[in-house]
């Protein structure tokens, strides 16, 4: 009984802790980051198995997990606001070239991350060479690139 | 166009939902925050907040007064000048909660009584100190009643963390 209450309580917690936390944690996963969630893991690891490596006590722990998991998941699949809840919603960030400054502020992203997602994803080197930037539920920066005066026309010049 | 307005395309937003959630956002940092601040002072075990004593007659005893399950903790028993032999009696909640795993000194006699457990430990005729180390088990409040030979009995409560 005690293994199960102990791992619906970590699971609620950790997952609080970690929608909290921000979605550029979730994203932009940096090596320290990940050595930041081995901890995470580790701590909390004993703290439910406690002194009992039993393989009942796995099998219960295990079993508990996957059903709240699943549980969030259908959670998720029903109900539109719960949806927004567990995973966030997106975020436009640069609209045709335009910063959106306090947005960017209150979601922890810098103009370089921007850059450095336009330059990632697309090759493109200044904030007018982007029509949208958004920053996704699962955390990471997506680029809609501005269609370039020309470029379009010229391909298809040299095509005919 | 404000910017906190909810945009359609490229994708729909709910503005109106995603700054409420930087707001909870602030209030879970400040949460975690301050957590990690009392884990500092030692309201959660191990810190000033949690040091406690308590003294009767003769008989005083210094404990954690948070504790969490698991975890090792002393207990100091300060015994006043007397005779060479001293009995500590420890009620049945402490029998049952904690796991001694260490007493300094060793007690000659170790005993179990109906409403507890005895110790006889060797002490000079000036007093001593007599240190116990247990593990918390249950969790919740504890309240110990510890006494000495014919001592009116000390009693002090643990709050044991999960």
């Amino acid at each position: 009984m005690d293994s199960v209450l102990k791992a619906v309580v970590v699971f609620f917690v950790l997952w609080a802790i970690i929608r909290v936390s921000g979605r550029r944690t979730l994203g932009e996963m940096t090596a320290f980051d990940f050595v930041l969630f081995l901890i995470i893991g580790g701590s909390t690891q004993r703290a439910i198995t406690g002194e009992d490596y039993s393989l009942t006590n796995a099998l219960i722990l295990v079993a508990t997990f996957v059903v709240l998991d699943i549980a969030l998941s259908i959670v998720d699949l029903k109900s539109p606001f719960m949806r927004r809840v567990l995973n966030a919603t997106p975020t436009i960030l640069v609209d045709n070239g335009h910063l959106l400054v306090r947005r960017m502020r209150r979601a922890r992203v810098t103009e370089d991350n921007i850059l450095e997602a336009a330059r990632r994803l697309h090759g493109l080197e200044r904030l007018d060479q982007i029509k949208f930037a958004i920053l996704e539920a699962s955390g990471d920066i997506s680029i809609v690139p501005a269609i370039q005066q020309g470029t379009a026309e010229t391909t298809a010049a040299r095509r005919a | 166009m404000d910017e906190f307005a909810s945009r359609q395309y490229p994708v729909k937003e709910h503005m109106r939902f995603q700054r409420r959630m930087w707001v909870v956002e602030r209030i879970g940092w400040s949460v975690l925050a301050a957590i990690a601040l009392l884990g500092l002072t030692g309201l959660f075990g191990n810190g000033w907040l949690s040091r406690g004593n308590a003294a009767g007659n003769g008989l005083s005893v210094e404990y954690e007064r948070f504790e969490r399950a698991t975890r090792l903790s002393g207990f100091a028993f300060h015994f006043p000048p007397g005779g060479a032999e001293r009995t500590l009696h420890l009620n049945r909640a402490f029998q049952r909660n904690y796991e001694i795993s260490r007493i300094q000194p060793e007690p000659t006699r170790n005993q179990a009584e109906p409403d507890g457990l005895s110790l006889t430990f060797a002490l000079p005729p000036e007093g001593g100190t007599v240190m116990l180390w247990a593990h918390a088990r249950g969790y919740g409040i504890q309240h110990i009643i510890a006494r000495s030979d014919n001592e009116p009995p000390l009693s002090f409560s643990i709050l044991v963390y999960p």
